[in-house]
């Protein structure tokens, strides 16, 4: 069974007095199985930020639903939609969200907090995780005091300590120079491998060549998807890069 | 064409910026009111009737004083407050090539617009309520109502010249303000980064220290008059020591709580703690303000409300009788026709003189050095180890308390109001006094209520040997003829026969001796309302624009926080934390914010409870239950009006961040 299955999922955006509407999702399905590293790939307006926030369970779509391990997002209830969100999803954005009132240890911490967990159980998995993260020396420090790599190592750590069934990548590289994205991709690799399930929405194609899968997004439709398999990263990027200049171009659908 | 868009601008502006410029304008709005009041009460034509007005009228400009500092410190916190969360509109204006001149433009046209509208507004309300307080005045300082309808012009170009200064000075600071700063400072505005403060361990100490300091004090002071130079001391002591404690003393707490895991990783705990550890450097000083004026104001109105509702108490401490007669070194002969002229006076208005006390006796102002006692030349100032002694005669003693006590030459009972003396021997200057008896109570009125110093009172066996202590005191051989008498009695008549009888002892008496004090009770009543009348008013009104002050500022910093915190709760929100835990987490940590201040000024008010009953028994008020009730009473109300601005403001606090 995919561990997250999306079907038929439409959003259509109505102006506040109800005259224009937008449609941002026409019709998008696809599932994603436990362990891939899927990568989606867009221009802006394509609809991928709103189908991440419709995965992430930050919005509704106007049709269609999103099963993760069997189960509907969609029809969860309001009140137990937090607590849901808090223990399936680990989150990663473009700028990070830290808190700046938290050092980094209370800000990986934050979600096992909000989950009512014991403080030796916290320290527990942090210990393990922070290890691997190679953050264990900035543990006290404050996110103002920090890299911009550091910073998204410990958004990373905050996602996965929750133990997550799939991890929402929004422009992870989005802030970060050449060598933090470097390092930030090698990592997501290794988490992969550990058997991680990665989403990631990105712009750049350099991250999602590392990805075992790449799916285009255009005009709220999926328009094409690439796998890796045996492929090298180079070969990736070379594939990848054509099929962005097909569809700003408007070549034809293959495949 | 280009001034009106500017105006629609600055228009624009305010109605975008309501949520902070209506409080503003309403705090504009009620100070203004509450000068002009004040303002029109110490220049009221009515209050001139009144007999002893110049003592009200004085308590009135001191109020009208109070309350135009008072405005200008408040109302120039609360704009920069504005200002410091408009600086980023600014960098937008600048950046989108709007010349600091122009912004300028802008910012005068905005003051110009809302001066109007405050000053306007407020004078026009005050004046509306001006009848309306003055007639609240007179009713408590049981005056007659006087009809009309005043004006006075003064009082309104008062009140226009010193807000129009006040506006001025505020908007040039604005402008300054902008000018200082480039756009990019001006966008960023109020996100500078903050540092962890670290824990002051040397300022907590010191805060520690003064308070308990503070508070031994108050609770050590045993006299009256010790409580005058006692009260001022611990006040200041107590206010050092809350800046202190709330600066590092606070931090050092919370950091102390953060250390201790299994508390700090709760949900709730967690948040909050954290927020505020990051938050207390800026936040202390402003706390503790706060707490101090919540002490004082409380302070203020629960001494003038009791003062006020134990008037007749007072009245009944200070004029034990109707009337009272007091006659300073007056001869036998003299004290002879002042009874005389007391009997023919009130057989004249019908009266008989009843629950008479009279009784003759000499007094000193001495040094004492324990149990000896040289004589002291009474300036303004008294020092604490100067020591009052009374004499009276043991007849007089007998007569007075229904006893029948012997004494021997040398021999005397001894009542200690205030002081003390070890041993069973008195020495006053070479003259030695053996204790007989120490007596556990005296009948005190007239000198005997003196309770300003230590205070001695010697009972001796007669006349000469008082006469012999002058003499071994004062160093004279001479035989003195005179001494003081006192007598006083109560009338069963009305009250402006009373008055009468007492306006007729005067004049009788003067002719008698100059150094003859006559007080009645009645004609004194009046007195009393008006100044303890004038000054519970002037506490009520002060403690209203008071609290509405910290409630404005605690709404401000609630505001302000809440657009800071906008960000943070949206980020624990995407990583899992539920509306209600968002709520009830606000309501905690703002409930935490109000009531801090309070909870401290309550126990600085229980640590100064002792010296505060002493200082008010120097003003005769020795009432402590009905203290004790007038505090409750004023500490509930306040809490009252705190509990609902906190609603209000959680309100708020939680709107913004959901926006």
């Amino acid at each position: 069974m995919p561990i997250l299955e999306v079907k038929n999922i439409k959003k259509v955006y109505t102006s506040r007095f109800g005259g224009n509407t937008v449609q941002a999702l026409s019709n998008v399905s696809f599932s994603i199985e436990k362990g891939e590293y899927v990568a989606i790939m867009g221009e802006s307006g394509s609809g991928k930020t709103t189908l991440l926030n419709i995965i992430a369970a930050l919005d509704k779509p106007t049709s269609g639903d999103v099963l993760l391990n069997g189960e509907s997002i969609v029809s969860i209830k309001e009140r137990d939609i937090s607590a849901f969100r808090r223990d399936n999803l680990g989150f990663v954005f473009q700028d990070f969200n830290l808190l700046d009132t938290f050092s980094v240890q209370d800000n990986i911490f934050l979600p096992l907090v909000l989950a009512g967990k014991t403080y030796e159980e916290m320290n527990e998995r942090l210990k393990i995780i922070v290890k691997k993260l190679g953050i264990s020396d900035i543990l006290n420090k404050y996110p103002y005091e920090i890299s911009g790599g550091q910073r998204q190592r410990t958004a990373i750590a905050r996602a996965l300590i929750t133990k997550p069934q799939i991890i929402l990548a929004d422009e992870p590289t989005g802030a970060l120079d050449s060598r933090s994205s470097d390092g930030l991709l090698k990592l997501f690799e290794e988490i992969n491998n550990d058997g991680q399930t990665i989403l990631m929405v990105t712009h750049s194609i350099k991250a999602a060549s590392k990805a075992k899968r790449v799916m285009f997004i255009k005009d709220g439709e999926i328009f094409h998807q690439i796998y890796k398999a045996s492929m090298t990263d180079e070969k990736m990027y070379q594939k990848i890069s054509d099929t962005l200049t097909m569809i700003v171009t408007g070549g034809e659908r293959n495949e | 064409m280009s001034r009106f868009f500017y105006s629609k601008i600055a228009v624009n502006n305010i109605q975008k910026n309501s949520k902070t410029y209506i409080p503003y304008i309403l705090a504009c709005i009620c100070t203004i009111v509450m000068f002009y009041n004040m303002s029109f009460l110490a220049a009221a034509k009515n209050i001139g009737n009144l007999s002893n007005s110049s003592s009200l009228r004085q308590v009135l400009i001191f109020g009208e004083k109070v309350i135009a500092i008072f405005s200008i410190i408040f109302l120039f916190y609360n704009n920069r407050f504005l200002v410091k969360r408009r600086k980023k509109e600014f960098g937008l204006f600048n950046i989108l090539g709007m010349e600091k001149k122009h912004i300028a433009i802008v910012m005068l046209l905005e003051m110009i617009i809302i001066m109007i509208i405050s000053i306007t507004a407020g004078v026009l309300i005050g004046i509306i309520l001006s009848k309306l307080i003055i007639l609240l005045l007179f009713k408590i300082i049981t005056f007659k109502v006087v009809f009309g309808f005043e004006i006075p012009i003064k009082s309104v170009i008062h009140t226009v010249i010193l807000f129009s200064g006040i506006f001025g000075i505020n908007l040039c600071y604005n402008i300054f303000q902008v000018h200082l700063s480039n756009p990019i400072e001006l966008l960023k505005g109020t996100n500078a980064g903050e540092k962890e403060p670290k824990t002051k361990w040397i300022i907590a100490v010191i805060g520690v220290i003064c308070l308990g300091r503070g508070y031994y004090i108050s609770l050590t002071t045993k006299y009256p008059l010790a409580a005058v130079g006692g009260f001022f001391t611990a006040v200041i002591l107590v206010i050092i020591g809350t800046y202190c404690l709330f600066i590092a003393g606070s931090i050092a707490i919370l950091k102390m709580l953060r250390k201790n895991k299994k508390y700090y990783y709760k949900l709730n705990h967690f948040v909050s703690i954290s927020s505020m550890i990051y938050r207390m450097k800026q936040n202390a000083a402003g706390l503790s303000n706060i707490c101090i004026l919540s002490t004082m104001v409380i302070v203020m109105l629960s001494t003038t409300i009791s003062m006020y509702a134990g008037i007749e108490d007072v009245l009944r401490n200070r004029y034990p009788r109707n009337i009272s007669v007091n006659a300073y070194n007056v001869s036998e002969n003299q004290i002879k026709k002042l009874n005389d002229v007391i009997e023919k006076q009130t057989s004249i208005l019908d009266t008989t003189p009843m629950n008479t006390v009279s009784y003759r006796y000499m007094y000193f102002i001495t040094t004492q050095n324990r149990e000896s006692f040289t004589i002291k030349e009474i300036n303004n100032y008294i020092p604490s180890d100067a020591a009052e002694l009374v004499f009276i005669t043991i007849d007089d003693y007998n007569r007075m308390s229904n006893k029948s006590e012997s004494l021997l030459k040398g021999e005397t009972l001894l009542y200690t109001l205030n002081g003390n003396i070890d041993g069973d021997e008195i020495n006053l200057n070479g003259f030695k006094f053996h204790i007989k008896k120490r007596l556990p109570s005296l009948y005190k009125e007239g000198r005997l209520t003196s309770i300003m110093a230590n205070s001695y009172f010697l009972v001796v066996d007669d006349m000469d040997t008082i006469k012999e202590v002058q003499n071994a005191l004062k160093g004279d051989n001479g035989n003195i003829e005179y001494v003081s008498y006192y007598y006083s009695f109560d009338v069963n008549a009305k009250r402006d026969i009373q008055i009468k009888l007492t306006q007729a002892l005067k004049k009788e008496l003067i002719r008698i001796s100059p150094k003859i004090d006559i007080e009645g009770s009645e004609s004194s009543r009046k007195d009393f309302f008006e100044l303890y009348g004038g000054l519970f008013f002037l506490g009520i009104f002060l403690g209203i624009l008071f609290i509405m002050a910290m409630v404005l500022a605690m709404y401000y910093k609630q505001i302000l926080e809440g657009y800071d915190d906008k960000e943070r709760y949206s980020i624990m929100k995407k990583i899992g934390m539920s509306c209600e835990k968002i709520r009830q987490i606000i309501k905690s940590q703002v409930l935490t914010v109000f009531f801090m201040p309070l909870i401290v000024a309550v126990i600085h008010l229980i640590f100064a409870f002792n010296i505060l009953t002493k200082f008010l028994s120097m003003l005769n008020f020795t009432n402590v239950r009905l203290f004790v009730i007038c505090t409750i009473i004023t500490v509930c109300a306040f809490s009252v009006i705190y509990t609902v601005v906190y609603v209000l403001t959680a309100k708020t606090y939680y709107k913004i961040i959901r926006e």
